[in-house]
Formats: structure tokens, C-alpha cells, sequence
């Protein structure tokens, strides 16, 4: 069978180390060109492995796709997908699909009218041990589930070249940047909510620790912090009826359960036929394989513009109940109530 | 006190805005004071602290004279807070006082108002028994750190005398409070691995001060007549020795974490531990501790090397070891028997540094700058306390 002729179009740190290297691999796709408007990062990556078409206007070789993975900067997500849809290419979109939640719905719909796949790049649920989350949930092991508490963030040390992620184009701060990937899971993992209360620390720029208080409509409740200022326990801790299970947040994390009244605890990594999830290369595979059949079979993608949708939404809700983290250090100290 | 509308819609540049210092300079500038910051950025990394302020970030580096006066076009105050910390010798000179001088010559061209620039009071040296204030001389003591600062100095006062440019100086001594590396994070983090030396007991005065207190002398500094050409020591002006400090820090650690020793035993311990199998143990204990050091050595060459091979053994190790940090509800289930810590090594020649009485006079501060601390050490640690609870250093759950 042909391979489907697929573009990449964003050629930042994701698409160099991860997008194509994974995509030139495939057996489904074959890379036909990248763009990026630095005409010279998409080139030279395209020299590197002998891609024979790179433009930094993507109308200009829409004719030379039937795909597309968009990781261009995140602003630009909902425009670009919606132009490509309705051009009658498939999108692989980066998280997250877009800054606000209306633009989510108008790709849906997008992807509905022109019959193409809008799958988007939440790939941490592709990940062994999310999906085994899951299925814990799923079938009940837990029981109902009463409380959660998620803890994600580090002291901030991305090798970012510009003030990019600190402006308010790249949809906001941590929230938004980590908070995508966290709440998606909760989201997946444990239902929709019923009920938020937020807090951060914005102060002009953009927020760089946030405290989410969720009720979920399973009757369950819990507390979301992210932070790029402190390091945190990095783990998820779900807790239901019949005992608790606490999972890591970084790739290939171990998983721990207790069961209620039990001393003892069961703790370990998830394996798939004797082996862990190998490399973030296997899991944007999984991704992108996902994407082929997909296309190939007229199907929903494993994560679909509707799935995707709901952190954004989330975090649209979040940003509209907005309330300020008081820091007792960093308020003028002509408050009292700091010098006890 | 300040003057609130000192800053009000003013540009200020702030080099180093994204370190200790500069970052609560360039936040209470922003958000007490209404001035318009130009925050100067060398590595966007380190910039998520002042990423919440509505201020303008400009990238360069302070070695660059094109990228200093880019930034600082418009300005009309400039806090100079950025030096070097990495790098050679030489490549630190050039930022410490090779920077200081593009820094000098913007300030000129752009006819800034005032140059601030914090140094240290170090450049005394670390050998004053007794009363240190401005009227002693400047000492080299061959530690590039200090020596660069004096150098600076040396040029900024000159630069001021003889082409009229407004330049102040600020020497700080241990500065401390939230997001402090050297006198607050370092300290609690080594303290939850080590026992640290209490150098005869820890009688040294330690002339902590307050962060919140620092900026308070950089802020007025900046627009007093009579700091123009003038060099003023900062210190909390309380009577602290290392044993108050210390204890405080242990305090909030909850367990057993230094020792006293007298120089005699320093040096005994020290000459102990240059062994091989102690450096294995710390290289060890750093890369389990402290994510940020392990992921910056493990993209070195020869360490991705090793960590390829080692992988499996570290990974043993990781989860034989008792982590303190480790998650609450297994923290419950497997609290294992604490052992007392090992004694931290102290190179024998930091001792003058801690033993040494000296006691910082802060009354030129006092009488030119209308400086008066408003922390006292008790209130400053307490809210060191809340922040280092808050950051996830010491147990939350205490």
C-alpha cells in the first residue's frame, strides 16, 4: 500500500528530536516536507535527512501532503488546523489543541464537515502506565473514588532560547504548559468536573505556580498544584474506597497501590509483554501509528479533537474563577500578619 | 522609609534580574513601586521567577557592549546585580569586571540617573576581629570572587569621579530570606544530608540580613544625593552568630544537623575524608538529591557515558535509599529507622570565615541612606520558615 505523504510544519526542539525522527521510521507515512517560517532551521533539518521539499509558507506545498503534524507555537494550533481541515489534509495537532475552548469546538466541527482526522498530541496518554491507570479505574479496583491529589512541577530549567513560554502567546504559564498534560489525565482518568476553584500567582505576566481545588461530578474531590518555582512530589495519588494508588508523572514512573487497612504496598513499573515503555521514540510511534490507522480506517483517533478539548476547557474554566495565591514573602511587609 | 513615587512609571534596568537578588529587586520594583522594569536576561531558564511581573524581559549578556546598551536605552535608573558565577577565572572576570565597565559606559551614554551596583563584604577580606565598617581598606585575597568584586569597584568609583556618572555601592553581607542560594537553600539542603561544623561552637558572627532589608538600601541607594560616590555595608545589624543561624535551620529540619568542633577537629575531619570512597558517597548522595546539578552532569559527555552503563546500578540504588522527599502515603508505610547523618567535609580554608567575630557596622547606611532594617532576624527567618515549607524543602506535613 502507498505511504501517506506527510508534512511537519513547526520545525522547533519537539520536531527535531522527536516528530521526525519517529515519522521517518514509519512504515505508514512518508515525510515529504517540513516548514517553518525559520526558512533555514527547517532546512537544515531537512538536509540532515534528505527531505526533498521545505517552505516556510505551508500553502505553498499543501498539494504535497495528505498529513500533517502541526508543532508550530501554540497560538497558531487552532487557525492552522482549521485551514488544513478544511483543505482536506489530517491533522496531528500538538497539545494543546488550542488557548481556548471555542476555537477547540470550531475544529471539531472542522474535522466533522471535511470527514479528515484532527487527532491531538496528548501523548502522555500513551504512555503504558496511564493507560493501566485507566483500566485500575475502569474496572473498579478502587472502588468509587473519594479524593485525588496531583502534584506536578519543578524548579523551571528548560533550555528555552527566547522569553517565549513566558509570554502570554503561548497561552499563559505553567497552567497551561504543564497543567495540559495533568489535567487531561485527571480528566481521562477520573470524569468531568462538576466544580472548580482556582488560584495562581499571576501578577502581570504569566502564572508560574498555580492551586486547582476540583469537585468531579462522581461525587469525587481533590487538589491540583503546579509550580515552576518549587520542586514538587511529581506524583498523582487517587484515592477510593478500597485503597489508593499513587503514580509518577515522569516517563515510565513506577506505580504504587495500597489497599485499605493493608500494611503492605504493591509498587512497581507496568510492563507490555515483559517490557516497560522503552523510549519516548516508542510512544510518539504509538502516537503516530494511531494517527495512520485512523486516516486509513475513517476512525476516531485514540485522542480525538473531542478528548483533547476538555483540559482546555478545564483551564478556560479555570482562568475565568480566577483568584490570587497570596505569597507571605512577597506581599509589601507593611502587613502585619507576615511577622508572626 | 522609602518614597513610594520615587519609582513610579520609571524605567529602572535591572542586570542579574533573573538571580537571587535582582529577581526580588526586579519583583518589588514591580509590584510595590510601579516601575517600569527592563529585566536583562542572560538565560531565559532561569527566568520563571519573574515571568508573573508585567516587565519587559531583554536578552544579552552584560560582556556584550551592544546587548548592554540595547538594554539599556531609556533608563534611567540601572541596578547592576549580575556577576559571575561559572565559567573559568577568566571568563568570570570579564563578566564581574569587564561587564561592569559596558555597564558604566551604557549608563553614561544613556545619562542615567544613578548606577547601583551590589558587591560584597568580602571585599574587606574575611579576616576582621572586631568593628568592620566603610573606612577600612579593600584587601585582595587571591579569591577570584572577591577580587573581581574589588576590582569593580575600583572602576566604578573611578568611572564616577572622572566622568561624573551617579554611581553607588552596595556590599552586602550573608543575605538570606526566600529563594536565597548560598545562606538559605544551600544550608537546608545540605543540612538535610549532612550535620553541618559549628566552628567552635559556632561563637563567629554570621551578619546575616534579610533580602527584603538588602533591597530597601539598593532602593534608596538609588535616589539619595548623598550615596552619590559612596560604598555602604548592609547587614541586618543584629548581633547573629553561625550557632543562631544554624540552629535556626536545624530548627526547621527537625532532626539532629550540626555539630561543634573546634578548629583542630575541622582540620582532623577534613584530612579524614579525602578519600576516594567519601567522594563516591557525596557524588552519589548529589545526583540522587538534587535533580537540577544530575540532569546539568549527565549531558556532559564522559557522564552520559557512564549513566548508559550505570543505569541499572544507580536505579538500585535510588530505591534502596530512604528518600526524604518521597511521597506521603508510602512516607507512612515504610518510615525506616533515621540514622545519624554523616558530618559535612569543611575545606580548612573557610575557617577564618566562620570563626572570625567580625561585626558589621551598618551606621553610614544608617545616617546617608536613611537605612534601617525592618526584619529583625527572628521575623526574617519565620518567614524563610513559611517560604522553605512552602517550596517543598523541608516536610510540609511538620
Amino acid at each position: 500500500m502507498n505511504k501517506l505523504k506527510l508534512g511537519i510544519f513547526g520545525c522547533g526542539k519537539v520536531t527535531e528530536s522527536l516528530h521526525l525522527p519517529v515519522a521517518l521510521q514509519s512504515n505508514a507515512f512518508e515525510v515529504t516536507c517540513l516548514v517553518d517560517t525559520h526558512f533555514s532551521r527547517a532546512e537544515k533539518l531537512a538536509q540532515q535527512y534528505g527531505i526533498s521539499s521545505v517552505s516556510n509558507d505551508y500553502h505553498k506545498i499543501l498539494n504535497e501532503v495528505d498529513a500533517v503534524i502541526l508543532a508550530t507555537p501554540n497560538h497558531l494550533h487552532a487557525p492552522m488546523t482549521i485551514d488544513l481541515l478544511q483543505r482536506g489534509v489530517h491533522v496531528l495537532v500538538e497539545k494543546p489543541m488550542a488557548l481556548v475552548s471555542s476555537d477547540c469546538e470550531k475544529m471539531v466541527l472542522a474535522a466533522k464537515h471535511s470527514n479528515c482526522v484532527l487527532a491531538v498530541g496528548l501523548v502522555r496518554r500513551f504512555y503504558a502506565v496511564s493507560q493501566f491507570v485507566k483500566k485500575i479505574i475502569d474496572n473498579r479496583l478502587l472502588g468509587d473514588i473519594c479524593d485525588f491529589d496531583f502534584q506536578e512541577g519543578s524548579i523551571f530549567s528548560w533550555k528555552v532560547t527566547s522569553d517565549f513560554m513566558f509570554r502570554k502567546e503561548a497561552g499563559g504559564g505553567v497552567l497551561a504548559d504543564t497543567g495540559i498534560h495533568t489535567l487531561d489525565l485527571l480528566l481521562w482518568w477520573l470524569g468531568d468536573v462538576n466544580d472548580v476553584r482556582y488560584f495562581d500567582d499571576f501578577a502581570g505576566g504569566v502564572e508560574a505556580d498555580c492551586r486547582i481545588s476540583l469537585k468531579l461530578k462522581n461525587g469525587a474531590s481533590g487538589i491540583v498544584e503546579l509550580s515552576r518555582l518549587r520542586n514538587m512530589r511529581n506524583t498523582y495519588i487517587i484515592t477510593g474506597e478500597r485503597g489508593t494508588l499513587e503514580v509518577g508523572n515522569r516517563f515510565n514512573a513506577e506505580i504504587s497501590l495500597h489497599l485499605k487497612g493493608h500494611a503492605q504496598v504493591l509498587k512497581g513499573s507496568i510492563l507490555t509483554h515483559g517490557q516497560p515503555d522503552r523510549s519516548m521514540h516508542e510512544v510518539f510511534d504509538k502516537q503516530l501509528n494511531d494517527f495512520a490507522i485512523a486516516i486509513k480506517n475513517g476512525t476516531q483517533p485514540f485522542v480525538s479533537g473531542d478528548e483533547g478539548q476538555r483540559a482546555v476547557k478545564l483551564i478556560d474554566d479555570c482562568r475565568s474563577v480566577r483568584e490570587s495565591l497570596i505569597y507571605p514573602w512577597s506581599v509589601p511587609v507593611d502587613h502585619p500578619e507576615v511577622c508572626q | 522609609m522609602i518614597d513610594k513615587n520615587a519609582f513610579l512609571g520609571k524605567r529602572v534596568l535591572v542586570t542579574g534580574a533573573t538571580g537571587f537578588i535582582g529577581g526580588r529587586l526586579t519583583e518589588r520594583l514591580a509590584l510595590e513601586y510601579g516601575a517600569h522594569v527592563k529585566a536583562f536576561v542572560t538565560n531565559f531558564a532561569n527566568a520563571a521567577r519573574i515571568s508573573r511581573f508585567a516587565i519587559e524581559m531583554v536578552q544579552g549578556t552584560v560582556t556584550s557592549r551592544s546587548d548592554v546598551l540595547r538594554a539599556a536605552e531609556g533608563c534611567d535608573i540601572i541596578f547592576h546585580c549580575a556577576y559571575g558565577n561559572r565559567g573559568t577565572d577568566e571568563e568570570r572576570r570579564q563578566v564581574n569586571v569587564g561587564g561592569t565597565q559596558n555597564i558604566l559606559d551604557a549608563a553614561l551614554q544613556v545619562r542615567a540617573s544613578r548606577m547601583v551596583h551590589v558587591s560584597t563584604m568580602i571585599v574587606y577580606g574575611t579576616a576582621i576581629d572586631g568593628d568592620l565598617d566603610e573606612s577600612m581598606p579593600l584587601c585582595y585575597s587571591g579569591a577570584s570572587y572577591a577580587d573581581t568584586k574589588i576590582d569593580a569597584e575600583k572602576l566604578i568609583f573611578n568611572y564616577g569621579k572622572t566622568k561624573g556618572l551617579p554611581v553607588t555601592i552596595i556590599q552586602p553581607t550573608a543575605v538570606y530570606g526566600p529563594f536565597a542560594p548560598s545562606w538559605t537553600v544551600n544550608v537546608i539542603e545540605k543540612m538535610k544530608r549532612h550535620r553541618l561544623i559549628l566552628v567552635n561552637g559556632g561563637n563567629g558572627l554570621a551578619n546575616p540580613v534579610y533580602i527584603d532589608d538588602l533591597i530597601d538600601a539598593m532602593l534608596l541607594a538609588s535616589y539619595e544625593e548623598k550615596a552619590v560616590g559612596e560604598a555602604f555595608l548592609i547587614s541586618g545589624g543584629e548581633r547573629i552568630t553561625w550557632h543562631d543561624l544554624y540552629k535556626r535551620y536545624e530548627a526547621m529540619i527537625g532532626e539532629p544537623s550540626t555539630v561543634n568542633m573546634s578548629i583542630d577537629q575541622v582540620k582532623a575531619h577534613y584530612k579524614s575524608s579525602l578519600k576516594a570512597e567519601f567522594f563516591l558517597t557525596e557524588f552519589f548522595s548529589i545526583m540522587r538529591d538534587q535533580p537540577m546539578i544530575r540532569r546539568r552532569l549527565l549531558k556532559t559527555f564522559p557522564l552520559a557515558t557512564i549513566k548508559k552503563i550505570s543505569e541499572p546500578i544507580l536505579k538500585k540504588y535510588r530505591n534502596s535509599s530512604g528518600k526524604k522527599n518521597s511521597s506521603p502515603v508510602l512516607a507512612k508505610l515504610d518510615k525506616t529507622e533515621s540514622v545519624e547523618k554523616p558530618i559535612q567535609v569543611l575545606n580548612p580554608l573557610m575557617l577564618e570565615f566562620f570563626s572570625v567575630k567580625t561585626n558589621v557596622k551598618i551606621d553610614k547606611a544608617r545616617q546617608l541612606l536613611k537605612y534601617s532594617p525592618r526584619f529583625d532576624f527572628k521575623t526574617g527567618m519565620n518567614i524563610t520558615e513559611k517560604w522553605a515549607r512552602w517550596a517543598n524543602m523541608v516536610n510540609y506535613d511538620l
